[in-house]
């Protein structure tokens, strides 16, 4: 444990306290007939920040404080998710943490070591064609899913973290400009337009555009930062004219946008409460019943409607532990990805991949909230963390694994292939 | 070390508008948390009061009052059972709301209220006054707008409920306050409002017209006057006090009164002139339609009968009140009528206090103060002794309605005092069954008013 003891011992203290606080409340205010529920609970919380707590020091990090908050965030989920309702441990929700724990620890070993990443950069590409076609032959076309018994799986989720590394190994590429006729140009920027059109088409073909600004987030953070390097200043002209673009791009989208997304877009809930509103407005209703302090864990009524753990989760929590509460949950995910700022990656690839990450946990936070508080159209897509969902979950680790990469690098140069080892000892013995 | 920092940058770009989001989010929700819980199921209204502090509507429905206690409000106060939607309560439900986002959803002891400016008494002696007669009664004070007096009937008590929805008589869920009717007469002050504006006063009193009973126009098409003998030949004051319809309809053919300049004028006392579609304007939430009248030629029989108040023209009682007050102020600005004094939140704290506002300019001053003197002339000649005690100036007016077969009669004006300082309108319904006159109800709504 390369960290300072001390404040790894204060830091998992911190967490036991916040989760054993949530705990305390549900204990007094929650609904539940069964004590033992809340003893399981409170069980399942407490024993997995004790696991986490001994497990990370055998990993060799800089800094901790991104692993804290994950947990910190995850188990505030697994409470939260176990109380709409009723308190009863979500069972599924908190197999699904864990592996978002175990997908953090997989995010980081693969991604801190941006040599060996470099080296990798045609499977990232490779990767996302085969989920691409994974999409196109087993989900349809008004799917996004994968049923596997009593599993689900969302492919789409999965292109994410790769879209974010094949963006931040571009990075190096910005400097083999070819000249076509009088443009200087860099193949790889053309491979990684085509793969975003490709992804915008495909959600297009699976009715799943409420992914779509995440992907354009994740690809318009890694172009400003292509169009720049290796400069250390942007180009205003670039800058205007990528502005120009995209805003041409999303009038032309919302032009033509299909006839459910119009609806969407320009949508009266208030007026259609019954029907499209339907969400949106029972929403901001539960976040108005549950005030500044909530009606108690448990006590709300939005888990009636659909999608309340996950397209709505925000109002959910809101309701039943209160704004404040929601609002110190959206914190603790902004401190996960304020971490850059304060603590800054040690180069600019893993620069690059912590805003790749960055731009997707935040325009996913927006979505989901903005969406479902009828500020912006409604999405349907999950607030990373905290809303249920295993694709979802297991992205979201990986990628907060990344983050934790970003912080704690590894520099070593990349072992030789073995045949091509010997055969330039071959070649110097000659 | 820059290129992170540009990393940085960008990422602070995302957190900025994201925190920036988050912020609006809050003032949301914090502004319009009363209106989301009054789409739900889980609200608990509070009361309306009258400028007294007399209960008009009870949200609690603890309290038990008097049989009929609250039937002179019940068309404008209403209720939230949603059978009618045009009233105070209908349409301020999240004023009356005892829910705020800190303090939640209050069962018991919530102070949330309306006080309004209606004065409970007075109403409900106007409203009795009316008897078993149908019609209605508007009056408020034309210097703050406040509305003192609105009772419409047929009206009903909604502590009954609806059971008996299908016995109500019609016109029972509404305020006829609110509502276009033939303005009759009373359309010949808008008349001479445009008259004065586009010919001057010394135009216009130098202009005199005979009346013989009837005056054929040039249409071919016959005015008829109500005094089958006619009037003779008179000025506009004369024509005024006299009601004399053919003196209008030489007037409205007239080349000083070019019917566009008259088109215009209707505009801005806020007729929507020629147009098929209503159109409302708001007090505290309740539409209020908006005049209409039909001008299309001068010469034509519809356009005249328009200016003269009959026909396609309507106004509705209010309105007609509101020009009466840029009459009596003087200044060509009609003060703009408000029902709500001041709400109260959850916690008692006074908000929403009502400020006096005045429209645009509709008519100069100097018209204002021509027609004030035409109209007050009027009642001091012709209304003193029906209407004791104040110095008034009014005009009447007789409606055919039901293609000609019902008559309605109506009473505008205002008290020229400035410790009384009230406009009215006063509609009776069907007007040859009944005994009653405007100037009854008048008589017994100033009294009332000036007592309070």
């Amino acid at each position: 444990m390369s960290g300072n003891k001390c404040s790894y011992i204060f830091s998992a203290i911190f967490v036991l306290l916040a989760h054993a606080g949530m705990l305390l409340n549900v204990f007094l205010n929650g609904n539940y007939s069964d004590l033992s529920d809340v003893i399981v609970l409170a069980g399942a919380v407490i024993g997995l920040d004790l696991v986490y707590f001994i497990i990370m020091p055998f990993f060799k990090q800089s800094t901790f404080t991104i692993d804290f908050l994950l947990l910190l965030v995850l188990n505030m989920s697994v409470i939260f998710q176990s109380c709409f309702g009723g308190v009863h441990l979500s069972l599924k929700h908190y197999i699904t943490c864990i592996t978002a724990l175990i997908a953090c620890r997989a995010g980081y070993l693969l991604c801190r070591n941006h040599k060996w990443l470099q080296m990798q950069k045609k499977y990232f590409y490779i990767g996302i064609g085969v989920l691409m076609l994974v999409i196109v032959t087993l989900t349809g076309s008004r799917s996004m899913w994968i049923y596997l018994g009593p599993i689900t799986l969302q492919p789409s989720e999965f292109i994410k973290p790769l879209f974010v590394l094949a963006c931040a190994t571009s990075i190096t590429e910005q400097q083999k400009k070819h000249k076509i006729l009088c443009f200087h140009v860099v193949y790889e920027n053309f491979a990684l337009m085509g793969i975003t059109a490709a992804i915008c088409l495909l959600q297009w073909w699976c009715r799943d555009l409420g992914s779509l600004p995440t992907f354009i987030g994740i690809y318009a953070c890694g172009f400003l930062l292509r169009i720049c390097y290796p400069k250390a200043k942007f180009s205003k002209k670039k800058l205007i004219g990528a502005g120009i673009i995209l805003l041409a791009v999303a009038v032309i989208c919302m032009k033509f946008a299909p006839a459910y997304v119009q609806e969407r877009l320009h949508a009266d809930i208030w007026n259609d409460i019954n029907g499209n509103g339907y969400q949106q407005a029972q929403a901001l209703i539960g976040i108005a019943n549950g005030g500044w302090f909530g009606k108690g864990p448990g006590y709300g009524f939005l888990h009636n409607v659909f999608a309340h753990e996950n397209d709505i989760v925000f109002a959910t929590i809101s309701e039943e532990w209160g704004l404040l509460y929601a609002l110190m949950m959206v914190l603790a995910i902004l401190i996960i990805v304020m971490l850059p700022l304060i603590n800054p990656p040690r180069s600019y690839f893993h620069s690059t991949m912590a805003a790749g990450v960055c731009a997707a946990f935040t325009v996913q936070m927006a979505l989901n909230i903005f969406g479902s508080c009828n500020m912006i159209p409604f999405t349907g897509v999950t607030i990373p963390f905290i809303s249920s969902g295993g694709s979802s979950l297991m992205t979201s680790g990986f990628m907060t694994g990344m983050l934790v990469a970003s912080q704690s690098p590894v520099f070593k140069p990349p072992k030789p292939h073995k045949k091509l080892s010997s055969f330039n000892l071959r070649r110097q013995k000659a | 070390m820059k290129s992170i920092k540009r990393c940085q940058g960008i990422i602070s770009l995302f957190l900025v508008f994201f925190v920036a989001g988050m912020i609006a989010l809050v003032i949301k929700i914090q502004r319009e948390a009363s209106f989301y819980m009054m789409h739900s199921e889980n609200y608990e209204l509070g009361m309306v009061y009258d400028r007294n502090g007399d209960v008009l509507f009870d949200g609690s429905g603890n309290e038990e009052y008097e049989d009929n206690y609250f039937i002179d409000v019940g068309n404008l106060i209403g209720d939230d059972k949603g059978q009618m939607t045009n009233t105070l309560v209908a349409q301020n439900l999240e004023k009356l709301n005892n829910y705020s986002f800190s303090a939640g959803l209050v069962r018991e002891g919530g102070k949330a209220a309306i006080y309004t400016t209606l004065d409970h008494e007075a109403n409900r002696a106007v409203y009795n006054a009316f008897g078993n007669q149908d019609g209605c009664a508007v009056a408020y004070n034309y210097k703050t707008g406040e509305i003192l007096v609105c009772t419409s009937l047929p009206s009903l008590d909604v502590t009954k409920g609806y059971e008996n929805i299908s016995d109500f008589r019609s016109g029972t869920l509404i305020s006829k306050t609110l509502y276009g009717t033939v303005p009759g007469s009373t359309q010949k002050v808008s008349t001479v409002i445009a008259a004065l504006e586009i010919m001057g006063a010394d135009t216009l009193f130098s202009k005199s017209f005979s009346c013989s009973g009837t005056y054929v126009n040039k249409s071919g098409d016959n005015i008829d006057c109500h005094n089958s003998y006619g009037h003779g030949t008179q000025n506009i004051q004369q024509a005024v006090e006299n009601s004399c319809n053919p003196f209008f309809a030489q007037l409205i053919e007239d080349d000083d009164l070019p019917l566009s300049q008259v088109k215009k004028v209707y505009e801005k006392l806020g007729y929507a002139v020629n147009d098929d579609e209503e159109e409302y304007f708001d007090i505290d939430g309740i539409k209020c339609q908006k005049a209409s009248t039909t001008l299309n030629d001068p010469y034509e029989f519809k356009t005249q009968w328009g200016c003269i108040g009959q026909g396609d023209t309507l106004v509705s009682p209010i309105q007609l009140m509101m020009w009466q007050s840029a009459i009596a102020n003087e200044s060509g600005e009609m003060t703009m009528p408000h029902l709500i004094d001041h709400t109260t939140d959850v916690y008692g704290k006074i908000k929403d206090n009502a400020k006096t506002q005045f429209s645009d300019r509709l008519f100069s001053s100097d018209t204002a103060e021509t027609v004030k003197q035409i109209l007050l002339t009027n009642g001091e000649n012709h209304y003193t002794n029906l209407i004791t005690g104040y110095k008034l100036g009014v005009k009447s007016g007789t409606a055919q309605v039901n293609e000609g077969n019902t008559e309605n009669s109506l009473l505008v004006g205002f008290v020229d005092d400035p410790d009384l300082p009230v406009a009215f309108c006063i509609l009776i319904e069907d007007k040859n069954n009944t005994s009653l006159k405007t100037e009854n109800i008048a008589q017994i709504m100033l009294d009332a008013l000036s007592q309070n």
